[in-house]
């Protein structure tokens, strides 16, 4: 395996062309002292600004390794899933949780390593290929790609499909009780205080802000100071309706009856139905946000083929179902789409014109922080 | 005893600082290295300027700095001070009787004592879930509440402040409790006697003889209490409903969704900067008074 | 008389002990409950206990969770004493320096804390693992167990000690029969906090635990949120029973020594 391209004073000390005076004298003039010393010491863990190029990675072993340790979102994968990948191919599985793309980048940027496969969403993946925390997939042993929908291939974020390999996918929109109120069609619903007290709205900044950008006809991804006011006064209005700001908790009050309508993803809904019958999942006419996840391998990560087998084997139509059917979530897999019409459809093209896929918002991110943090404490 | 462990101690003896430091060695290396220096490392990380994906760049600026001292963020701050004072006088009223009854009792102390510290052995959010489950609209209280005709619409408990506090001084009642009674515990029953005696009524034995000397507990709970607190959002958003922000979320946000590493460092810099100079002023004034106990 | 507890006092306390148990005693009705969602009661089953042994996971969990707890216990206790030790008893320059920079750990948020950890064993290239999730609570637990064995020792009659000392006994001696047995319950309970601490951290240990090493909480945590999964009331069942049992034979275990 090649050495990783490491912060260049690093690779001089390393390579003996600087003496350690110099490398602590340079390392403390390019910053102040100890903030230099905590960025070197963080590229040293990995967060190193360059990446390596892509097809630029030395060639896989032939067999997987022994074992592969995945790191994926909670309550994300099938029943059986790890349980027959390790009983096919004899290869361990590790498996560890996370609840937020922050969270996981916040891991793998200060450093953690230890992890083979990870599944960052959209936005995500363009923030990990920028700050150089992944490496590129081979496709060549990946004898499954065929069964993936073109339409969640070529992403803006990885055009040639050379780091990612489509998850699931899913949207966000309105959970509705359709025997306690009558089913809405626009986000205009949050503002309407006859249902005050009954409704909530996803705890996440990009999801809020976002839906009331859409609800102008805006985009979710905008900066513009004045777009981002009037969503903001949107969004408070619609505050003094809400119950509560409830992520994936809202589940169990929708389905108890204290919630009548939620913000909430086409899976967690689809989940809670299962319980509920009465729930319906709607789409807003004004539109909303489509998310995909992806299976991406992490730099430095030990055991590749294994990652690579894994992502393999999820690829198959079988196994793609069942990660569908467990999670509630849609399904990139075409032909496991073919294979059981239970699963979530993809969205139709009118709806694709409705929905958006967020991006990362760049040095803006803390404008948009800031007005969220003016919707709550408001 | 050897001969060599005899002058060794002899010669430690001689010198308190030397043996003082021997003592704290242990503890201090570890907290040194894997807490000063990761927070130092944080501090520094407050100075530099944003990556545009998060992270920081080399740099140096204090704009994070002046971006905390607006209106809007000392706002979430002082809110912040009120609930977690609250959160203290409430432990602190709760809390004494309780650790009051545990060190009187000699049959049940040990049951009692078990039974403070056995709700957290559970998962924080188990627990916090088991109480929405309670306070809904649909839970357990109303519902019993609806059935025996109390009430005849539910009363609406969850997503209030009230909540909030429950569920914060739920999980901070220990804090308050053990230290309260370590300081309790050794208390001498004489001195009640002779103060009755003497003539004291209740209210003033315990003016005037358990509180002083139970000072110390008192202080280190209000401590462990009110400073954690300060840090604390979870109950907040799940009681509360995360329709208010506290200081502890704005940092959690910065880490979190925002990926703004330096300013999430500056705020917390500044809360930890404050409370540590509230610290050590308290230590300044505190006389350690010498107890008037009878041998 | 001092022996008798007035009424009011007993109400509060018993009001108290209620608030602190009524989750539980939910928790653990409604792990026999057959309906997964609903306040009713829709029957008893086992179902849920029975799916526990097929969560490796979680039993997985707890492992990691009780041996973690356990040696971060043991240290965080030993070392809090020490230092409460030092700083109430020792005479040296930068006493007061150093118990204010005792407080800067409860001052920490636990993000700040989780992350500034995590970037120091990637800087120092530490494998993530049980070693750094023990690091990790150590270091956060010995700031409680220092500020309540400090309480107890603030104001300790140092008599016994003296008359130890003047009786011939040596230093070693008279702190482990005269000082420690003194200290023992201010020692307990700041073992108490540790292992609390440190068994029902999510934060800290989401940050710093390896693949393979998850905590109970950080296994639980997702499940909680995105699922009502009456498994978890079955774990945590099991856990409160589990450890009431256990202390209770320890109880009899040392009364039996004692009245021998």
């Amino acid at each position: 395996m090649t050495r990783r391209p490491d912060h260049p004073l690093l690779d001089a000390l390393r390579s003996g062309a600087l003496s350690r005076r110099d490398f602590v004298r340079r390392a403390l003039a390019a910053g102040a002292g100890l903030p230099a010393i905590g960025s070197v010491l963080a590229a040293c863990g990995g967060g190193g600004a360059e990446r390596p190029a892509a097809g630029g990675m030395p060639p896989m072993p032939a067999a997987p390794e022994g074992e592969v340790a995945i790191y994926n979102w909670s309550d994300y994968i099938g029943e059986t899933t790890i349980a027959d990948f390790e009983r096919e191919t004899g290869v361990r599985v590790s498996y560890d949780t996370y609840e937020s793309n922050e969270d996981l980048i916040a891991k793998l940027q200060a450093g953690a390593t230890g992890y083979d496969l990870v599944m960052p969403s959209n936005y995500a993946v363009r923030v990990m290929r920028e700050i150089g925390l992944i490496e590129p997939i081979d496709r060549s042993v990946l004898s499954n790609w065929g069964n993936l929908d073109p339409a969640f291939l070529a992403q803006p974020f990885d055009p040639e499909n050379a780091w990612t390999v489509p998850w699931q996918w899913g949207t966000a929109g309105l959970a509705v009780r359709t025997d306690r109120m009558p089913v809405p069609d626009s986000w205009a619903v949050f503002h309407d205080a006859g249902w005050r007290g009954k409704m909530t709205q996803l705890d996440d900044m990009r999801d809020v802000i976002g839906c009331w950008l859409k609800y102008r006809g805006r985009s979710l991804n905008s900066v513009d100071p004045a777009e981002l006011a009037g969503a903001k006064a949107d969004a408070l209005r619609a505050k003094a309706n809400l119950k509560s700001y409830l992520s994936a908790p809202v589940k169990a009050q929708l389905i108890a009856g204290d919630v009548w309508l939620a913000h909430l993803w086409n899976g967690d809904t689809a989940q809670a139905k299962t319980a509920q019958p009465a729930l319906e999942f709607v789409l807003p006419r004004e539109g909303s946000m489509i998310y995909l996840d992806s299976m991406v391998i992490p730099r430095g990560a030990r055991r590749r083929r294994a990652a690579h087998e894994f992502i393999n084997f999820v690829l198959r139509a079988d196994v793609a179902a069942g990660v569908s059917r467990k999670s509630g979530y849609g399904s990139p897999n075409a032909a496991a789409l073919a294979a059981d019409p239970s699963l979530l459809r993809p969205p139709s093209a009118e709806e694709m014109q409705r929905l958006e896929y967020q991006e990362d918002l760049g040095a803006a991110t803390g404008e948009w922080d800031r007005i969220w943090t003016e919707i709550k404490a408001g | 005893m050897t001969d060599r462990r005899r002058r060794l101690l002899a010669w430690l003896g001689r010198r308190p600082a030397l043996q003082a430091w021997a003592l704290i060695a242990p503890a201090g290396l570890w907290l040194l290295l894997f807490f000063l220096v990761p927070i130092l490392l944080m501090t520094g990380y407050s100075v530099m300027p944003r990556g545009t994906y998060g992270g920081v760049e080399s740099g140096f600026t204090l704009e994070h700095y002046a971006r905390f001292f607006d209106p809007l963020y000392l706002a979430i701050l002082g809110r912040t001070v009120v609930v977690a004072l609250l959160c203290t006088v409430l432990c602190l009223l709760l809390g004494y009787p309780v650790a009051w009854v545990i060190a009187r009792s000699r049959r049940w102390r040990n049951l009692l004592m078990f039974l403070v510290v056995l709700p957290f052995w559970t998962s924080f959010l188990v627990r916090t879930f088991a109480m929405i489950f309670l306070l809904r609209d649909t839970g357990l209280i109303n519902t019993m509440l609806l059935s025996l005709g109390l009430i005849e619409a539910p009363l609406t408990l969850l997503y209030t402040p009230f909540a909030v506090l429950a569920g914060m001084v739920y999980s901070f009642l220990p804090f308050m409790i053990l230290p309260i009674y370590a300081s309790l515990e050794k208390l001498d029953p004489s001195l009640l006697e002779a103060a009755s005696v003497l003539g004291a009524r209740p209210a003033a034995r315990f003016r005037r003889v358990v509180l002083p000397l139970s000072m110390p507990g008192v202080v280190a709970g209000c401590l462990l209490v009110f400073i954690p607190a300060l840090g604390s959002f979870l109950p907040s958003d799940l009681l509360g409903g995360a329709k208010q922000m506290l200081i502890g979320n704005l940092i959690q946000n910065q880490f979190a969704a925002a990926r703004h590493w330096p300013f999430g460092s500056a705020a917390s810099t500044v809360v930890m900067a404050g409370v540590l100079a509230g610290v050590l002023l308290y230590l300044r004034t505190r006389d350690r008074p010498a107890p008037a106990m009878p041998g | 008389m001092t022996g008798r507890l007035p009424r009011w006092l007993g109400a509060i306390v018993a009001l108290v002990y209620l608030f602190l148990h009524l989750p539980l005693l939910v928790l653990m009705v409604f792990s026999f409950n057959a309906s997964r969602f609903s306040v009713e009661w829709t029957g008893f089953t086992l179902e849920w206990y029975r799916q526990l042994l097929e969560r490796p996971d979680i039993l997985a969990g707890l492992r990691v969770s009780l041996v973690v707890g356990a040696i971060s216990t043991v240290v965080a206790t030993a070392l809090g004493t020490l230092l409460a030790l030092a700083l109430a008893r020792g005479r040296f320059r930068g006493r007061g320096a150093l118990e204010s920079l005792l407080y800067v750990p409860l001052v920490t948020p636990e993000i700040v804390a989780g992350i500034s950890l995590l970037v120091l064993f990637a800087g120092l290239k530490i494998a993530l693992g049980l070693t750094t999730i023990v690091i990790a609570h150590v270091a956060f637990s010995v700031s409680f167990v220092t500020v309540v064995v400090l309480a107890r020792l603030a104001g300790m009659d140092r008599s016994q000690e003296e008359a130890a000392l003047i009786l011939g006994a040596d230093e070693w001696t008279t702190f482990f029969r005269v000082t420690l047995p003194q200290l023992l319950p201010g020692v307990v309970s700041g073992a108490l906090l540790a292992f609390t601490l440190s068994f029902d951290d999510y934060v800290i240990t989401s940050f710093v635990a390896g693949s393979g090493t998850s905590t109970l909480p950080v296994v639980v945590y997702g499940m909680v949120r995105r699922n009502i999964d009456p498994t978890i009331n079955a774990i945590s069942t099991l856990v409160l029973v589990f450890t009431t049992l256990l202390i209770w034979l320890a109880d009899r275990a040392g009364r039996e020594r004692f009245a021998q």
